[in-house]
């Protein structure tokens, strides 16, 4: 098990906002934890990071209790995220942007910067424009670059289909999927369930900071409960949509 | 009026500059640790007036000044000042972080608490320098007096444009207040650390998402705008040549409005704003007399923030890359 939660608390002051979340994830997966806003998904992400800390619980990464180890020593561990809402640092350019997701390792980068604009050549058409002057799918697709010059071991992703249209979403999940297969595991929170449950082999359902689900992502695609909670509807009107929705090859277990 | 205007109008700049690159060093450490941490370090004044007891400290105590130096060794005698006041201003600047900040900020209190613990500090330690540092360093029994500092650089005239006198002590407090700043603007942006207090700055969750340790860039942060203050104490004494324990309240006050003159939190903001607050003050003063100074001063804020409220260069340290 490369991440392992078990049953962590986090509190905002006095309110509990993860009442007990346990996940794991294996190496080589991908994972979606799906569930509405404010059930604690994001939470769960910045935990792991260690942006908050536990009340209880613990957490386990490649062997190794971190429920202790401050932020930013997880990120040299190999927990990389892209955090909600991008993060782009706006007045530093795409370049530096890039730059900063090495800020904890010593070594050349000139492979790793051309990895990533191999993956998003739309960013190394973009290197010296300022962050904050980029397009919404663009600060998505740097903030993904940009933990991957973390070298991670396993990459956050919070909502990455957050604000984007739907052709750029598309785009983002190949990205996505294209990390997995050269080797990166993935851990994706997202409200765009579809597309979640389509992309990961595996998935937990959240609400109010609590686990209420977890199984394979297929089988969650066609699950009455999950479809009306957060699929928008059931099976029949659903089916028709889908006809008339731009193709999303769903996924189940490996490829 | 119009005549006194144009006579004076040259040495007033000479002035004005002179006094302007002064609150820009100093209104460099009010704009960094704003940008990275929201706060305004009230007790950054007294971090400037250390320096200048560190100043005055190495030239009576350390080595005994009686005259003013000349040519290289007043050159070295200058660094030598200027690296004393810069390590007594840095280290107290970071051990002012250490004592009155960062336990605050790692209990998460809100900012009024912090600005609250940045008055009390400022307090501490001008009563503590008043009641102990200045009678026992010096040997005076009373500390509150000003004590005069001897001259270390002769005022030479050097030359004149357009009538007005530009003496050594000038050039040299305009050249060493630029260097530092171009030296600091450098680091900022160009090294690694620099780069680790700008991201600091614009979104400091992520920072920590990179691996950027916010602790220890808050510890540079202090050390460089205490190191700053150093510098400006050192070029005060020379100037002015003199100090006292609240030696830092009024210049800290201008210091700061430069820095929201110029747009907080903006590093070459607090270079304009600082010069432009000199200009203007000096200016000014030709027309309604040297003790209008501060109020000509701030009523220039005021107009100012009226029309362009982020300052004259807007942007902040959070946006810009500077």
């Amino acid at each position: 098990m490369l991440l392992e939660i078990e049953d962590i608390h986090v509190h905002y002051g006095k309110i509990e906002a993860l009442k007990g979340v346990s996940l794991q994830v294996d190496e080589g997966e991908i994972v979606t934890l799906i569930g509405a806003n404010g059930a604690g998904k994001s939470t769960t992400l910045k935990t792991i990071s260690g942006l908050r800390p536990l009340t209880s619980g613990r957490i386990t990464f490649d062997g190794k209790d971190i429920s202790k180890v401050p932020g930013h020593k997880r990120v040299l561990l190999g927990i990389g995220q892209s955090p909600e809402g991008r993060g782009i640092f706006p007045g530093m350019t795409v370049e530096e942007n890039l730059h900063m997701g090495a800020y904890a390792r010593k070594g050349d980068l000139t492979k790793d910067m051309a990895e990533v604009y191999d993956l998003f050549p739309r960013l190394g058409e973009r290197k010296k424009q300022a962050g904050g002057t980029m397009s919404g799918g663009e600060q998505q697709m740097l903030a993904i670059g940009r933990a991957l010059m973390t070298k991670p071991k396993v990459l956050l992703l919070d909502e990455p289909s957050m604000g984007l249209a739907p052709m750029l979403i598309q785009q983002i999940f190949k990205i996505i999927e294209e990390i997995n297969r050269r080797g990166t595991t993935v851990l994706v929170v997202e409200q765009n369930a579809q597309q979640a449950l389509s992309l990961a082999h595996r998935a937990y359902v959240i609400e109010t900071g609590k686990v209420v689900k977890s199984a394979p992502a297929a089988e969650l695609l066609t699950d009455p409960e999950v479809r009306a909670a957060y699929l928008g509807g059931d099976l029949a009107v659903d089916e028709a949509a889908n006809d008339t929705a731009v193709d999303t090859t769903p996924r189940n277990g490996q490829d | 009026m119009l005549n006194d205007f144009i006579n004076q109008f040259w040495p007033s700049t000479v002035g004005g500059l002179t006094v302007g690159a002064i609150y820009a060093l100093i209104a460099l450490g009010y704009t960094m640790v704003y940008g990275v941490l929201r706060l305004i370090n009230f007790a950054h004044s007294e971090i400037f007036m250390i320096g200048t007891v560190a100043a005055l400290f190495t030239v009576t105590e350390i080595f005994t000044v009686t005259s003013p130096y000349t040519g290289f060794a007043m050159i070295g005698m200058l660094l030598l000042i200027m690296a004393v006041a810069m390590a007594a201003s840095g280290g107290a600047a970071v051990l002012l972080e250490v004592v009155a900040y960062r336990p605050l900020r790692k209990k998460g209190a809100s900012r009024l608490a912090a600005l609250i613990s940045a008055i009390g500090a400022s307090f501490f330690l001008q009563e503590l320098f008043a009641l102990q540092v200045i009678p026992n360093l010096f040997d005076r029994p009373e500390g509150r007096n000003q004590v005069g500092v001897p001259r270390i650089v002769e005022r030479d005239k050097l030359f004149e444009i357009f009538g007005a006198t530009v003496r050594l002590d000038h050039v040299i407090v305009i050249i060493a207040a630029v260097v530092m700043m171009v030296l600091l603007d450098q680091f900022v942006n160009r090294t690694k650390v620099g780069r680790g207090i700008r991201a600091t700055a614009q979104d400091p969750e992520t920072a920590v998402l990179m691996g950027v340790n916010i602790d220890t860039i808050v510890r540079t942060t202090f050390l460089l705008g205490g190191a700053m203050a150093g510098v400006a104490a050192v070029l005060y004494v020379v100037e002015f040549e003199l100090t006292v324990y609240n030696v830092g309240f009024v210049l800290g006050v201008k210091a700061f409005t430069a820095a929201v003159l110029g747009g907080i939190g903006n590093l070459r903001g607090a270079l304009l704003g600082g010069f432009a607050l000199g200009l203007i003050e000096n200016w000014g003063a030709i027309f309604f007399g040297s003790e209008w100074k501060d109020v000509i001063a701030f009523t220039v804020l005021v107009v100012i923030l009226m029309f362009r409220p982020t300052g004259i260069l807007g942007e902040s340290l959070q946006q810009a890359r500077a």
